[in-house]
């Protein structure tokens, strides 16, 4: 590894403080188990990659970890305390923000009304009454939106009007609006062209490359976990059960490790055949 | 930030409105409440075309009815807009003068009574509301059964028999009993004033607060306004007290106005009424979307029928044959207008 130009400060990560740390986590819906004793670590400015098949338990899990679900068991320790979330407003105040799988976008809401969901910019009339200022808030998601490099025709549009990658891409614009300790992405790229993928991936790898802001990002292309990703947690029937740093396995690897088998005893036999963690 | 050629999400700026998009048809598309305000000209044109009594023989009764059926509605569109209905707005409306009058029986001060009145008409809307978002009963459910409880305790309490509202001032001038206390004459039409100033602070509301906003999140995408973690139980139930307290307050007006406190003052139809004027006036029964200017000029519209066709000549057995038909006219005007707006975008 010493050989190979670090520009992401890989090997500095592991003396990064740790962030996040989940232990056995537990979640059913009625019969079905979602997610089983899932415990994961994240550290500071680390980009871990949840990957896993249709029905593992991804978006559930992100959910218990913005808030959005209460855990049936398992602890969250965020910055070395515990946390208790009682609702993803209260995550998006700890600085956990999330770009869900379905976007949590309000279709008959302006885009810049999306954008300050929950937190609107609000200014007193007469000092008390409280009006949201519509105009303060249509200023910002424009600069935001011409910062990161967005391009919309209208920020006062219906998000209805809109076509999918662009409602994707107001739904990923606004998580990184604050800048927030834990970016949670489920499926951000889904909807969008190659080149628009890019520039999401390449916001990824400069919030990489500074290192304040750990993110989960769970894809399905495995080319795009190599190229963004520091670590891998595969999650199988609600069970972790691979979690590897990028740098210590290849894509032909962990795709011949997937394939292979389901199940933790069919992943175990996988990576023992492929040569051990 | 990030330095790339292109953009994401670069997307055709919209088309510019051709043909029949511009001018007044370009209005039509862009405003909600255009059609109804043109199907409400077009009707005051055609009665006071038959009939030049229209508007100077009426002005008083259809400011009067506009304003009750408007306060409905205005109440409808609000929770209609978060997906719901209240089905039991009419009896809220009996109910809430009767309140009043048996607390001014037990010696309390009208003015003190008709805040309590209001209170009580707000806990109603309340136990709708959690009926609905905390047991999951459907709102047209839960306000059904309301409409039959409160019909109940109205009529069974009162023995069915009207009673003679305590009338005092300054409620009387105030809240609309013109005829007997007229202050230049704007007094009669002190309710219609009452439906003007909360069609502003509601639109008010709903354009330009965080309550507004979320107001229409949970109608558009209830699942969304959870996840951004809006408190979405607490905004429905907020507007189904909103909707009650309209009604309520409708009801006390009415028994100011009429000096007589009914039990059967709130027919079902008064219900219907706001719900068909909320709707003709562009309010989605699907949630998300409405206009409580649209639903007051609903409410006019369908004042205006009922005051103005027998004045043009109809039995009133057959006005209803067209309100009927005009209440779906306007609402099959309106899809047609939705589907030009959406063609116009595309
Ligand atoms: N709200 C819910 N109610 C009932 N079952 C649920 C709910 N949410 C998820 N599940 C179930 O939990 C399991 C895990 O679902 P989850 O959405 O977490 O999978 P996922 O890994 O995100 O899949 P995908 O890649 O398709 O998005 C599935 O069996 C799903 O049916
Ligand atoms: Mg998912």
């Amino acid at each position: 590894m010493s050989s190979v130009p670090d520009p992401f400060n890989v090997a500095g990560l592991q003396n990064a403080p740790i962030l996040l740390r989940t232990e056995h986590i537990s979640k059913s819906f009625g019969a079905v188990t979602a997610l089983k004793d899932v415990s994961i670590q994240l550290r500071k400015g680390e980009v871990l990659a949840l990957v896993g098949d249709n029905g593992a338990g991804k978006s559930t899990f992100i959910k218990v970890l913005c808030g959005f679900h209460p855990p049936d068991s398992g602890t969250i320790e965020w910055e070395g305390k515990p946390l208790h979330l009682k609702s993803p407003l209260d995550a998006r105040q700890h600085g956990i923000e999330t770009v869900y799988q379905d976007l949590a976008l309000v279709n008959d809401l302006t885009v810049y009304h999306n954008m300050f969901l929950g937190r609107e910019k609000i200014i007193r009339f007469a000092g008390v009454v409280p009006f949201t200022d519509n105009g303060g808030m249509k200023r910002q998601t424009r600069d935001h939106l011409n910062r990161l490099g967005i391009n919309l025709p209208s920020v006062s549009s219906l998000v209805r009007q809109l076509s999918g990658g662009q409602r994707q891409s107001i739904a990923v614009a606004r998580s990184m609006q604050t800048a927030p300790k834990l970016l949670i992405m489920d499926e951000p790229l889904a909807a969008l062209g190659v080149r628009e993928g890019g520039l999401v991936l390449d916001l990824i790898q400069n919030l990489r490359r500074q290192r304040e802001t750990s993110i989960i990002l769970i894809v399905h292309n495995y080319n795009q976990v190599f190229e963004v990703c520091d670590r891998i947690n595969f999650l199988h029937t609600g069970e972790i059960v691979l979690d590897r740093s990028t740098a210590d396995t290849t894509e032909e690897e962990l795709i011949r490790i997937v394939k292979s088998g389901l199940g933790r005893s069919a992943v175990a036999q996988a990576i023992a055949s492929a040569g051990g963690l | 930030m990030v330095a790339k050629e292109g953009n994401i999400a670069a997307g055709a700026p919209p088309k510019p409105a051709a043909g029949v998009f511009a001018g007044l048809g370009g209005i039509l598309l862009r405003l909600p409440e255009a059609s109804i305000a043109v199907v409400a000209i077009a009707i005051s044109i055609i009665f006071e075309v038959i009939n030049q009594n229209y508007f100077s023989g009426l002005v008083q009764v259809l400011a009067a009815s506009t304003a009750l059926y408007g306060l409905i509605a205005i109440g409808e569109a609000m929770l209609m807009i978060t997906g719901e209905i209240d089905l039991s707005a009419a009896k809220v409306y009996s109910t809430t003068p009767f309140i009043a009058y048996y607390l001014t029986q037990a010696n309390m001060p009208y003015g003190l009574a008709l805040v309590l009145a209001l209170v009580g008409a707000g806990l109603i809307g309340s136990v709708n509301g959690m009926l609905t978002v905390l047991f999951g009963v459907p709102s047209l459910i839960a306000t059904l059964g309301m409409l039959f409880f409160l019909d109940g305790v109205t009529l069974s309490v009162s023995h069915s028999e009207p009673v003679t509202t305590p009338l005092a001032e300054p409620f009387n001038t105030f809240l609309g009993r013109g005829q007997q206390q007229p202050i230049g004459g704007a007094a009669q039409y002190a309710a219609f004033i009452w439906l003007v100033l909360f069609v502003i602070l509601l639109t008010i509301v709903l354009k330009r607060t965080r309550f507004g906003t979320y107001t229409i999140s949970v109608g558009s995408n209830l699942l969304a306004a959870r996840e951004i973690g809006i408190r979405t139980h607490r905004v429905k139930i907020a507007n189904f007290v909103i909707m009650s307290l309209l009604a309520g307050f409708a009801g006390i007006t009415e028994s100011i106005i009429s000096g007589s406190t009914d039990p059967s003052a709130g027919d079902n139809t008064l219900t219907l009424y706001g719900i068909a004027a909320a709707v003709i006036g562009g309010t989605s029964l699907f949630g998300g979307s409405g206009t409580l200017i649209g639903a007051a000029i609903g409410a006019y519209v369908i004042a205006a029928l009922l005051a103005g066709l027998p004045l043009i000549g109809a039995q009133a057995t057959e006005s209803n044959i067209i309100l009927g038909m005009a209440i779906v006219g306007a609402i099959l005007l309106n899809i047609l207008l939705n589907k030009l707006r959406n063609q116009g975008r595309s």
